[in-house]
């Protein structure tokens, strides 16, 4: 093979090996990765919001954002869930099986206009991946921000994901953490309701705030009309769109909407943003 | 700088170039206009747009990019080379010439495509004035002058008894030079050689700038894009064969033991193009027409300052349903 062709091969994936899968949901998982070229281990790095393209070779390239902290090098990590013929492969896979990694891709939160305001982090979900990786940069770096509040809802108790990382939020008296489901159990302590619902229940102060959202559509949609409620400006808030990608370069044209590009002009955008080029396809 | 030459000596000229390119010119294979490797026994004549873009010579419709072995125990990748292996395009319209300087950003910019590239470095791109309006044809309303060019290496304008060439870059002069092939011209002479184009329309069938100021304001009216996609069957033809389109999807083939990644064309006009799990912002069929109208004609100029339609007509004229970009143009502009 020639090295020098390979360099320049966009589409040309790093290879990769499993070390550790986490299910975290009866259909999602964690996958924790590492580089097979331990130069690439050292020198590589990302912001917290940019994605990569997944391979499993045989069946295709997937789009994942990467919900590890750059705060926290070593290995990488992302969440799947099963839905698609990539996703369903990937489930599949065992530690120490090969993946193939292009990426990092896109833009990423802002942490510059996020450092000394208090931070409000919504996620639904798998929604809470990006979150995650931005949260845990946050609180390893957690004297640039003041309050930070985290909103995590789910369907139900077992649909949680990331339940580790709960726990460890939930046990940080820096963080506070609300947690929602929206059909509890007998065992469940935390609140009852959709996340707009528990949002405006909770009442969190839009003053020095910026608010940061990830989830299902339908979940964005109400959450960005309750943070309106509470006194959110567009610039305040914040949110990953999805698209469907495939080359991650800006070149493929499937995440184009308008004049943007999601996978190379996102995946982060302000609200402000949003509301001046997305249409009606949102 | 302008030169002459007889079609006997473009014949010896293009033969010499033989020894280190391919060369290839329009031809009728299996029925179907494309370009091809020439025998060079004749030379293009009173040829229309083929129906396969040249396009396909740079971003093709399928394209290896990588491979892989795999065993229980191992996977090794292997990138595929990019393409090599010098070649002359001869007969190139000035709309097919544009329509690759229109694709140049979106392959170049940002992340190269050693794929895209390589082609446009290997590729001696020469050119031919039209001499009759293509069926389907909309060159001049988007400002490309169907008898001259500038985005090519030399570009050949037919004559009483040869062939009057202008010189664009320098490596068609430096080609040009070789052997005593041409001689010298002028600006007087290649000016005299422009014809009448014929079956040239009286008046333009639209207004491009109006186009362009309209059909951002023109996006949010779904009754205008229902109505004009109406008859459209999602067939993706205009895409295929248009020759600014470039979406293109990338999906594995998996062998016993090996594998390889592709590169091949995709539409805007299929429903799949943006499905998500959850989600398909173009389930609906007025909102993907809407999208390749309103990307060629508003997002892309926005982006690179083209408009990325050449007026070639191809997509009017291939159409299974006759829907006519050209109506749907003069419709956004009044």
């Amino acid at each position: 093979m020639n090295e020098q062709v390979q360099e320049k091969n966009i589409y040309q994936p790093h290879l990769m090996e499993i070390t550790k899968v986490i299910p975290e949901t009866g259909d999602t998982k964690t996958f924790h990765i590492q580089f097979q070229d331990a130069s690439l281990r050292e020198s590589f790095s990302f912001l917290a919001g940019q994605f990569a393209e997944y391979s499993v070779f045989g069946e295709g390239e997937a789009t994942f954002c990467i919900s590890s902290s750059p705060t926290r090098m070593g290995r990488l990590e992302f969440s799947v869930k099963r839905v698609g013929r990539v996703t369903h492969a990937l489930h599949q896979l065992n530690e120490g099986d090969p993946i193939g990694f292009r990426g990092p891709y896109g833009n990423h939160f802002p942490l510059d206009k996020l450092k000394g305001k208090n931070l409000l982090f919504i996620g639904g979900g798998i929604g809470l991946a990006p979150l995650r990786s931005l949260i845990h940069n946050v609180v390893d770096t957690r004297a640039d921000y003041r309050e930070i509040t985290i909103l995590y809802g789910a369907r139900s108790p077992q649909d949680l994901c990331f339940r580790y990382d709960l726990e460890s939020w939930g046990g940080n008296p820096t963080l506070t953490i609300v947690t929602t489901v929206d059909v509890g159990d007998n065992n469940w302590k935390g609140k009852v309701g959709l996340v707009p619902m528990v949002l405006e229940e909770i009442k969190p102060s839009s003053k020095e705030t910026i608010a940061i959202t990830c989830g299902p559509p339908i979940m964005i949609r109400y959450t960005l009309k309750s943070l309106e409620k509470l006194g959110f400006t567009p610039s305040q808030v914040w949110t990953t769109l999805e698209m469907k990608m495939k080359c991650g370069l800006g070149k493929c044209g499937r995440c184009n909407i308008g004049p943007l590009y999601v996978c190379k002009d996102g995946p982060v955008f302000s609200l402000e943003e949003i509301q001046r080029f997305v249409s009606d396809e949102f | 700088m302008y030169l002459k030459i007889t079609p006997k000596k473009l014949i010896q000229w293009l033969d010499g170039l033989k020894a280190q390119a391919e060369v290839l010119t329009p031809a009728k294979v299996d029925g179907v206009w494309t370009y091809t490797l020439s025998d060079l026994q004749t030379l293009p004549q009173h040829y229309f747009n083929s129906c396969i873009p040249p396009k396909s010579l740079f971003f093709p419709s399928l394209q290896a990019l990588l491979g892989w072995r795999s065993s229980d125990s191992s996977l090794q990748l292997s990138s595929t080379p990019p393409p090599d292996g010098q070649r002359a395009i001869l007969g190139l319209r000035p709309c097919d010439a544009r329509a690759l300087r229109i694709l140049e950003p979106v392959f170049l910019k940002d992340y190269q495509d050693v794929f895209y590239s390589q082609n446009l470095l290997r590729t001696l791109l020469l050119g031919q004035a039209c001499r009759a309006q293509c069926q389907g044809s909309f060159c001049e309303e988007m400002g490309i002058d169907p008898q001259d060019s500038v985005d090519v290496d030399l570009f050949f304008r037919e004559v009483p008894g040869g062939y009057l060439a202008r010189v664009i870059t320098e490596k068609g002069k430096d080609l040009a030079r070789g052997g005593d092939f041409f001689e010298e011209s002028s600006a007087g002479e290649w000016n005299a050689a422009r014809r009448e184009i014929g079956g040239k329309r009286d008046n333009p069938i639209f207004d491009l700038e109006k186009v362009k100021a309209r059909v951002g304001e023109r996006f949010p009216d779904e009754d205008f894009w229902r109505r004009v996609s109406d008859k459209c069957i999602n067939c993706g033809i205009c895409t295929y064969l248009c020759p600014t389109c470039h979406c293109f999807d990338l999906c594995d083939l998996q062998m016993p033991g090996q594998g390889v990644r592709f590169r091949c064309f995709d539409s805007c006009a299929f429903p799949g193009f943006t499905k998500m799990a959850v989600h398909n912002p173009r389930e609906e069929k007025w909102r993907r027409y809407r999208q390749r109208v309103s990307h060629k004609f508003n997002f892309f100029y926005q982006n690179f300052q083209a408009v990325a339609c050449v007026g070639c007509g191809r997509c009017v004229i291939h159409c299974p349903v006759n829907l006519d970009l050209r109506e749907v143009l003069l419709a956004i502009a009044q």
